[in-house]
């Protein structure tokens, strides 16, 4: 089970003089049950790639498999790739519109002709995997709520459509720290807890590293790298040759080992290079 | 002339509720200082700027922009010209179909003579390195390219000051980077730059750090002065560089290091000795 893409070509604006290629020879696999990381510089083609996994675009060349279903092959199909494929979008709170969370929450599920007591469980089950506590939200206003847990809300009513793919185009921007911990927190638990497939695209390399199992890096349209996070940000250079960079400790421990310090090259986490330093500051004063 | 070019006279407003979203804030700006003020969701700052700005008056207190009371509505368009303000998404505030055409917009509503507005499109378009792109519909830029068309169209009002809000929560770190090193080369030419953030290595590029909460300035200093104070800000929802929390971290562990680190140079600098 997996989404597969196979030589993927995207156009914009085919037959005017700004037609431009925003994907070329895309070829990944995103397996299930995979946190899988995608970066990119703006206009890289990140966000068409997604749309491409749900069938909200097609490719101009080349297929996208979703469990083994051909995307866009079969019209009658979409729908039910759509709820397979959850796609949480930029800014998501902005899809907000009923009087309270659990009826915004409600409004996929009520649209797959549920029955009101599976729709009601669902609608629970959601707001309770992205961490509120169901009676307390249940009759708020989404309107009322901080940056954060409208985003919260959003995401859950994704994740009522049970979807074995949950797909955020930066689910933080615009967040504060705490505000982008809040919901990092709940993707990973919701990952570690359920089996659902996590892909994830941002700009912050600091959360990336944190998160992420597997990093897909694009540039251009084209997939430059992939790897684990590890693999991916001790290519200082690459990256920002790409308009990227790496987390702030990453290049801390880069610019130590020039320096002739003797610690592994690979390290993203603070607590981490902590331990690192202090091996090798005490082994310099044994 | 007033050293301070804005001056905020313990000032509060609340929208239709109950709370003040502004609580009694004072806060001076010295002419071509360069701020950034860092606080989490719903912390007032958005409201702060705003008010500087004249889009919303005090409830109570006063804020002046080059001595001008921002209440005073016959000088609403001085206040603004004086203060530029530029938001989160550049979308939102591109109105026409040429770059140049864009950054003219300001200008002409001013009732600039023509050959004026050639030269400060040009000024404004080569003081953000845009100058090739001059002739390009702004939608077809990146989103970093297109935040500095944003700025731009600020520079053309020749604003003395110039406050951003979140101006680079869209951008990929390329395009942080230009509007970052944007923002610093316009403040080594004299503009007043007052920059709302969430992301604190760009904090740490300011002169000057305001934190706040719930209305409130809780803290208020240079970058060093500031972020040093790793729990409370962390207690504010915030962050700190990672250099300045693993600094932190080894003092702990009884290594001897100045508790003021926020550059990653000076950290390896001194462990290096």
């Amino acid at each position: 089970m997996s989404i597969r893409t196979e030589n993927i070509k995207y156009i914009y604006s085919e037959g005017t003089p700004f037609r431009t290629v925003a994907l070329e020879d895309i070829n990944i696999t995103i397996n299930k049950g995979e946190f899988v990381g995608i970066i990119g510089h703006t206009g890289s083609g990140k966000s068409t790639l997604i749309q491409l996994f749900n069938g909200l675009e097609l490719p101009a060349e080349g297929k996208i498999e979703v469990d083994g279903t051909t995307v866009g092959e079969d019209k009658k199909k979409l729908k039910l790739i759509r709820q397979t494929v959850g796609l949480v979008f930029q800014y998501p709170e902005y899809q907000l519109f009923e009087e309270t969370v659990a009826k915004d929450v409600a409004f996929g599920p009520m649209n797959l002709n549920l029955p009101q007591e599976e729709i009601d469980f669902r609608v629970k089950e959601a707001l309770e995997l992205v961490g509120f506590n169901y009676k307390k939200i249940k009759d708020a206003s989404p309107f009322d709520l901080s940056g954060g847990q409208k985003r919260r809300v959003a995401i859950a009513g994704i994740l009522a459509m049970k979807p074995d793919y949950l797909i955020l185009d930066e689910p933080t921007a615009g967040l504060d720290p705490s505000g982008r911990n809040e919901i990092f927190g709940q993707i990973k638990k919701l990952h570690d807890k359920s089996n659902v497939t996590v892909v994830l695209v941002s700009h912050s390399m600091e959360d990336i590293a944190k998160f992420v199992d597997r990093v897909i890096v694009l540039s251009k349209g084209k997939v430059h790298m992939q790897g684990t996070p590890k693999e991916i940000y001790s290519q200082a250079e690459e990256l920002e040759k790409i308009g990227l960079g790496i987390p702030q400790i990453a290049s801390i421990v880069k610019e130590l080992r020039n320096r002739g310090f003797n610690i592994k090259p690979d390290i993203l986490t603070v607590e981490e290079a902590k331990d690192e330093i202090l091996k090798e500051v005490r082994r310099r004063h044994v | 002339m007033d050293e301070y070019i804005i001056k905020i006279d313990n000032v509060k407003f609340k929208y239709d509720k109950d709370e003040y979203a502004v609580d009694g804030v004072s806060l001076n700006i010295k002419d071509g200082e360069f701020t950034a003020i860092i606080g989490h969701n719903g912390s007032g700052k958005s409201t702060l700027a705003k008010l500087i700005n004249s889009i919303l008056l005090p409830t109570e207190g006063k804020v002046y922009v080059k001595g001008m009371d921002t209440s005073d509505d016959s000088k609403l368009w001085d206040i603004r010209q004086t203060a530029g303000m530029v938001f989160q998404n550049p979308d939102n505030q591109l109105v026409a179909t040429i770059v140049e055409e864009d950054i003219a917009f300001g200008p002409e509503n001013q009732g600039v003579a023509p050959a004026e507005i050639r030269k400060r499109v040009d000024d404004a378009l080569n003081a953000v390195g845009m100058y090739e792109y001059r002739k390009r519909p702004p939608h077809l830029l990146s989103g970093g390219q297109k935040q500095r068309i944003a700025i731009a169209g600020i520079l053309a009002l020749n604003s003395d000051c110039i406050i951003l809000d979140e101006p680079t929560a869209m951008l990929d770190p390329s395009g942080r980077r230009e509007v970052m090193e944007t923002l610093k080369k316009l403040n080594d030419k004299g503009k007043t730059i007052l920059l709302i953030t969430h992301y604190m290595d760009e904090a740490v590029r300011a002169d000057r750090v305001v934190v706040m909460d719930k209305g409130n300035i809780k803290l208020d200093g240079t970058p060093k002065e500031v972020f040093r104070n790793v729990d409370e800000i962390k207690k504010y929802g915030l962050d700190v560089p990672q250099v300045t929390e693993l600094a932190q971290e080894l003092i702990k562990e009884g290594i001897k290091l100045p508790p003021d680190i926020i550059d990653v140079k000076e950290l390896v600098d001194i462990l290096c000795q």
